[in-house]
């Protein structure tokens, strides 16, 4: 229709060569140098010191994945069948912990113990768990992933053919429809965003870092900063990125855009449970709100209010507040760009071919921060023009790119498909270009969506740790660096305000959605 | 007149204040066929629906068998307990269970013992002429009128008291339509089968009704008919 020599060619090419190199560049890079070195690769292996590291990563993994699933799967099913009132406000608050920082959550259930060995008796103190430890680092990811399974869940539920369920009701109770035939249709969505879960742990450089968990994504951490030996966190990146890759393509087969996709039968889903049903389901809510959003935030706020001048606090911060703020803006914009490009053309593709794009997408979201993080030095740490943006504030930037813009991507073609080809093609028939029917007839259709897209992204890219305390340049610092490295050093309440300051600046927009949402719909 | 298997009285159903079924009375007999028709949106899927207790009246009653099913915004009586069969327009087979799966699900509902259960599923297969190289097969793995076939087995291995097809042919090409019409023709005489069918198709309407029943914007039209 638009034909080689239009706009649209020069505008996808580009996006998709910008794409290659910011994204898949390092991936590769560190994949070949895996490959190159076959004997450092066993020695890591077989090695008894990096045997604990495997274990510790597979325990982190498996008990995120399964704990967040317990809790996350559940709320899944409460907000897409039992009735609630403000759901989409609940639903909105739900999802929050995923779009806080994780090592927030992580510092949150740190001060919340400090806080129960004040108040609670000798006896009782005993008996709490210590943060400090494997399990600590699982009940803080369980609390920032939990999200993923829940909305998995409810999307899956919701995809269910009215009619599929309706015809078992006919001859079958309702419970035996739930287990027969409504569940064996939403599984699959639920065990891969189990899947993604687990990768998504193992991949979680700073709750483990900030808990003093060995895994391998600390490891390489400290191979490259404290050790300055770039040769053996590239090994250690490996075996990650190998089972990182695996896990995250047999997710993605089953669940490719299914996240991003929603579909309601013509009159609404049949099996809804008694009201009966109401009380509990309110209850678990109210339970996973507060123990993943309210106390944790409680928690951090008392220590912050400890601390001797939060304003002066703030203002030792302000320069990488801005840094954060200026590179995340920047950094968000430029993905959302990148992705609108990519979006419509993986929009335009033939199923299978986009389907295999959704995959790559899927397991480049998934790869260790770290390890990307290392990557990323191996390809821009060069010679000019490729030194050129090295050891610049341009490095922060790459890496939100070369983290975000998959997801963003993928979130954007499902956006894109709901604008039907024949819009185009009339547009097209009337003597419209190419940039201006994006412009006019299907970039105004999704703007909501690519505004959430945006944000989403500002949100992530506001609190990544993992990529950027690798690229970042040398005495240039962005908050949630600045929080990473104060903990080791400076007063819990120093930490505490700017851990504040920053759930504040993301959660603040968070809940004006909320509360719009639920005044909106009225339930 | 004998008492009616199936009675709608005064029956209101509205979505967002819209009309979809406007104070529609209606009685079938036992083994009547009811064919309704009329153009879209005039109410004749909620009709089904109301009678499958997939949807609940506003105002007005369904009895069944001599027994309220429904009243005023409440199902008296579950889905599952009304004794139904439906084949719905598009089928709703279930994808992630074979053709013997889909119709051991219905049986295995009724908690019907196994050597009947198995009995039943294969009269079922046999009456609608379902080929036995086609039961460990999926939905997706059939072409349309197998599909067509196993949505009626379906709905018949239950043995119903009622059989309710929403618009079933609507999909299927004119000479399969015409085919699997004449069969589900001979189906109904050979089982006296009580049956409400909703279509916009005056052929289908003329093969397999005893009475025409005429809808439009919810209501039932002074044009229906008694049939042969």
């Amino acid at each position: 229709m638009w034909g080689l020599r239009s706009s649209r060619t020069l505008a996808i090419g580009s996006a998709a060569a910008l794409f290659v190199v910011v994204s898949l560049l390092p991936v590769l890079y560190m994949f070949a140098l895996a490959l190159a070195s076959p004997g450092a690769w066993a020695a890591t292996i077989l090695d008894d010191r990096q045997r604990g590291l495997l274990i510790n990563t597979t325990a982190l993994g498996v008990g995120s994945a399964v704990f967040a699933t317990a809790i996350g799967a559940p709320l899944g099913f409460i907000l897409s069948r039992v009735p609630l009132r403000f759901k989409s406000g609940l639903r909105v608050t739900l999802m929050a912990p995923l779009l806080l920082p994780p090592y927030v959550i992580a510092l949150a259930w740190i001060y919340l113990e400090g806080t129960l060995r004040e108040t609670l008796p000798a006896a009782a103190v005993a008996a709490l768990p210590d943060p400090y430890t494997l399990g600590g680092a699982i009940v803080a990811l369980t609390v920032v992933f939990y999200p993923l399974s829940m909305i998995a869940t409810e999307v899956g539920l919701r995809r269910v053919e009215t009619r599929l369920e309706e015809a078992a009701l006919l001859v079958a109770r309702p419970g035996r429809v739930l287990w027969r035939i409504t569940w064996p249709l939403v599984a699959p969505g639920v065990i891969s965003a189990a899947l993604v879960i687990f990768v998504l742990s193992i991949s979680e450089f700073s709750v483990p870092g900030l808990l003093r968990v060995r895994v391998f994504t600390t490891e390489i951490f400290t191979a490259f900063a404290a050790l300055y030996d770039f040769g053996r966190a590239t090994v250690l990146g490996a075996p990650l990125l190998a089972v990182s890759i695996a896990v995250a393509a047999a997710a993605a087969f089953h669940v490719r855009d299914r996240v991003f996709v929603t579909s309601r039968g013509l009159y609404g889903s049949p099996i809804v449970p008694s009201e009966a049903w109401t009380v509990t389901a309110a209850a678990f809510t109210g339970a996973a709100i507060v123990l993943a959003l309210v106390l944790p935030l409680a928690a951090i706020a008392r220590e912050a209010f400890r601390a001797d001048s939060m304003a002066a606090v703030l203002q030792g911060s302000s320069g990488a507040v801005i840094n954060s703020l200026v590179a995340a803006t920047i950094g968000a914009t430029v993905i959302t760009a990148i992705a609108i490009c990519l979006g419509y053309a993986r929009a335009r593709t033939l199923a299978r071919r986009g389907a295999a794009v959704d995959v790559l997408w899927i397991v480049l979201f998934t790869v260790p921060s770290t390890v990307l993080g290392i990557g990323l030095i191996g390809v821009w740490n060069r010679p000019a023009p490729w030194g050129w943006f090295y050891g610049t504030s341009a490095m922060l930037v790459i890496g939100y790119v070369a983290r975000f813009l998959p997801v963003a991507a993928l979130a954007v073609a499902a956006a894109m498909r709901s604008v039907p080809t024949s819009q185009e093609e009339a547009a097209a028939v009337s003597g419209s270009r190419w940039l201006r029917t994006m412009a006019h007839i299907v970039v105004p259709q999704i703007r909501l969506g690519l505004l959430a897209v945006w944000a989403i992204a500002l949100i992530l890219s506001f609190g990544e740790v993992g990529t950027s305390i690798l690229v970042a340049p040398a005495g240039e610092s962005t908050l949630p660096i600045r929080v990473y490295t104060m903990t080791a050093n400076a007063a819990p309440g120093q930490v505490a305000t700017l851990a504040l300051f920053q759930s504040l600046v993301i959660l603040g927009p968070l809940v004006v959605v909320a509360i719009v949402l639920s005044t909106r719909n009225g339930r | 007149m004998t008492a009616a298997f199936l009675r709608l009285i005064g029956v209101t159903k509205s979505y967002d204040g819209r009309a979809g079924v406007a104070g529609v009375s209606l009685d079938v007999a036992a083994g009547e066929s009811v064919v309704v028709v009329g153009p879209s949106g005039s109410g004749k899927t909620t009709l089904l629906r109301l009678v499958a207790g997939l949807e609940r009246p506003d105002a007005g009653e369904i009895w069944l068998e001599g027994r309220t099913v429904a009243g005023p915004k409440r199902n008296l009586v579950a889905p599952h307990e009304r004794g139904l069969g439906f084949v719905f327009q598009d089928l709703a087979l279930w994808p992630h269970l074979t053709v013997r799966r889909n119709l051991e699900f219905v049986v295995g509902s009724a908690a019907v013992p196994k050597v009947p259960r198995t009995e039943r599923i294969e009269e079922a297969l046999r009456l609608c002429r379902i080929d036995a190289h086609l039961v460990d097969r999926y939905p997706h793995q059939l072409s349309g009128g197998e599909q067509q076939r196993v949505a009626l087995a379906r709905a018949l291995v239950g043995v119903p008291r009622l059989l309710l097809l929403d618009e079933p042919l609507s999909s299927l090409d004119p000479a399969l339509r015409v085919s699997l019409r004449g069969e589900l023709a001979s189906l109904r005489r050979q089982l006296q089968l009580t049956m409400i069918y909703v279509t916009h198709d005056a052929e289908d309407a003329a093969v397999l009704a005893d009475r025409t029943v005429v809808m439009r914007k919810g209501r039932i039209g002074p044009d229906s008919t008694t049939g042969a």
